[in-house]
């Protein structure tokens, strides 16, 4: 049928070249099999098995769940309004009819009736569509005609999280192969300790948040620096960097809101309170920054190692020199990193702030003062972890050559 | 005095004192970031103007500024910008697919205490918005990797003059590779760091593992991580691709020209 849009390629005929083509790619499948070892081809197969039962669990697991979940079965657009606010914001609004199936509990199968109001910015409502599973109350008392009503309550999303993550596994994995392993293991193990010791922080309340901090940190730098990097002096003498680094860092900074009586930090905006808003602001920073010097400190310690083994009797002097050519040319790039990440997350309270006419100033210095320091206490981090690195690595360097 | 002009005093005295010349650029081209940022920001209050495109050329400006000015002009710096850009311009469409299918856009219930005050029909594009915050707070990373990988390209086939371009392009992945441990743990620390009171939040609330994974603020966390990884494991193949071709091509220019 579309042998006109796929005219045959050359002197091969569209079959012929399908078939080498084919072919081709079933020998270069077939060699990729040969050379890999049974334990690769038992991981690919147990990885395959993992994603499509995880996908098969999240479409199916409507039992799990306690509160009802429907899934939108027709969706009917009632009325729409425009609408102008105070600040002359033009938006349109409308009200949804949806007819949703039940996906548990007893009255698994029956239909519910439900209202969306949604707007068109979508700020905090959405359109919902046929297919779209949503969590509901449902209503007690029953209307006129028999019919199920609810509220709608939130969205199931655990599907769309799982499919990003296979995706991000898979990304990984394919460009990384071992070290993509690796840096998911220890993104893995980062999560279950940070959780565990927020754990503890939470049930004894007389250990400081900053005290549990400072030991989770620890724990993370040797714990990631070792799967990355594995045990040799290289890694020791990053550890050593960055565990100095941070704490200088905090510090600094400690010393500085002591110095201003934190003058201009804007604790009230800080989201998710339920503690102290200062501790948990440091212990933030801590952990925050930790990433980047880790980074810079393993940089330093294996571009010093590269040089010294290239040639083992490199003077110390040459080393300084390339070791901070290195510095510079790494300090820009990661503390726009820090930068980023931070500030942006605030850009649509920004929008919100601003579209509701708040005053520039105010919006700024409220929203965006913690995570400026954030990343001025995290860039400094970055900028001392350079020298730390650096003579850490030297000497590390100087004690190997004494031995030998 | 303010923390922040302390803290800002601080880093610009320890840039120049460490990095001399190139410290204080780099300090400066922070500002310059800034500067796009806000303007950004400003434009986007406009509900004619489009977020994606806004942020495309945003994030253009923003790796221009972080790679030419504070490296130079020359031909790793210019791979490396145009691998930035076409990563940027690919990962956020997926970014803007899944935004909108995940429904994470806005704020979430959780959020929306404090800004009870407020209207929330200001008439932009919070999808759009949405996705531009997830972008934004990647792109450090993702020209920091091309960055990385281009400059010590250059050098292998500096000292290795006859090298293939198959097998600078593996060399080119190989870096990479050593790098993308370290650059996703830098990422990974910093949101966590900033998703702290988060988690603490969740755990003092007593939310059930459904109610967590489910909730829009821990779904839209969680895609910022995940595609912020994706982008840093996708930068890596094209900008090794990107730099041997263009390596090796100047080269073969060069031979002809002889």
């Amino acid at each position: 049928m579309n042998d006109k849009q796929n005219q045959p390629m050359g002197s091969l005929t569209n079959t012929e070249f399908i078939r080498e083509i084919g072919g081709s790619f079933l020998k270069a499948i077939f060699r990729k099999f040969k050379n890999m070892t049974y334990i690769q081809i038992l991981s690919s197969l147990l990885l395959a098995i993992c994603f499509a039962g995880s996908v098969f669990f999240v479409h199916n697991n409507y039992s799990f769940y306690e509160r009802p979940i429907v899934e939108v079965i027709e969706t009917n657009l009632e009325d729409t309004t425009e609408i102008m606010d105070g600040n002359n914001n033009e938006d349109s609004l409308y009200t949804q009819r949806i007819i949703a199936e039940l996906k548990n509990g007893e009255e698994k199968g029956e239909i519910v009736h439900l209202m969306n109001e949604y707007s068109l910015s979508g700020a905090y409502d959405q359109e919902y569509q046929v297919g779209n599973e949503l969590f509901i109350s449902i209503d007690t008392n029953i209307g006129e005609n028999r019919e199920l009503t609810g509220t709608i309550t939130d969205v199931k999303r655990d599907k769309y999280v799982l499919i990003v993550a296979w995706i991000f596994i898979f990304t990984l994995l394919i460009v990384g192969k071992k070290q993509g392993l690796f840096s998911i293991i220890s993104l893995i193990v980062n999560v279950v300790l940070i959780s565990y010791a927020l754990d503890i922080y939470l049930h004894t309340s007389n250990i400081s948040l900053l005290w549990i901090c400072g030991i989770s940190v620890i724990l993370f730098t040797v714990i990631s620096l070792l799967l990355v990097n594995g045990f040799n002096e290289k890694t020791y003498a990053a550890i050593v960097a960055t565990l100095l680094g941070t704490f200088f860092s905090l510090l600094i900074t400690y010393l500085v809101m002591v110095i201003t009586s934190e003058q201009g930090l804007r604790y009230e905006e800080m989201g998710f309170l339920t503690r102290p808003p200062q501790v948990v602001f440091m212990a933030g920073l801590l952990i925050g920054s930790l990433g980047a010097v880790m980074d810079v400190a393993i940089t330093m310690s294996s571009s010093i190692f590269s040089l010294y083994e290239k040639n083992n009797d490199i003077p110390a002097k040459a080393l300084k020199t390339s070791g901070m050519e290195i510095g510079k040319d790494i300090m820009g790039t990661m503390t726009n990193i820090l930068f980023f990440a931070y500030v942006s997350g605030s850009i649509p309270t920004l929008i919100l702030y601003l579209k509701n006419g708040s005053p520039l100033s105010y919006t700024f210095s409220l929203n965006l003062s913690l995570e400026l320091a954030r990343a001025l206490a995290g860039g400094i981090g970055i900028v001392l972890a350079i020298p730390i690195g650096l003579y850490t690595a030297l000497f590390f360097v100087n004690r190997k050559r004494a031995r030998s | 005095m303010n923390v922040l002009v302390w803290l800002a005093g601080i880093l610009f005295l320890l840039m120049t004192l460490v990095g001399g010349k190139k410290g204080a650029r780099s300090f400066i081209a922070i500002f310059l970031n800034f500067a796009v940022l806000f303007l950004t920001i400003f434009i986007m209050l406009d509900p004619n103007a489009d977020p994606i495109i806004l942020t495309i050329i945003a994030s253009t400006a923003i790796s221009c500024i972080t790679l030419f000015y504070i490296n130079g002009v020359n031909i790793t710096t210019k791979t490396a910008f145009l691998s930035t850009v076409i990563t940027i311009v690919t990962l956020l469409f997926f970014i803007v697919i899944i935004t909108e299918t995940a429904m994470i856009q806005g704020f979430s219930e959780e959020e929306i205490g404090e800004l009870y005050i407020f209207s929330f029909y200001i008439g932009v594009d919070f999808v759009k918005i949405g996705a531009a915050m997830i972008i934004m707070s990647t792109i450090g990373a993702i020209t920091d990797i091309a960055i990385s990988i281009a400059s010590p390209m250059r050098e292998i086939l500096i000292h290795n003059p006859s090298i293939s371009r198959k097998e600078l392009f593996e060399s080119g992945i190989n870096i990479g590779r050593d790098i993308l441990g370290t650059n996703t743990n830098t990422l990974f620390f910093a949101f966590f760091g900033g998703y702290l009171a988060l988690l603490i939040w969740f755990k003092d609330l007593a939310y059930s593992f459904g109610e967590i994974v489910n909730s829009k603020v821990f779904s839209e966390e969680m895609i910022t991580i995940l595609c912020a990884g994706i982008g840093i494991a996708m930068i890596i193949p094209l900008t090794s691709s990107i730099t041997a071709y263009f390596l090796v091509r100047t080269r073969e220019k060069e031979e002809m020209s002889k």
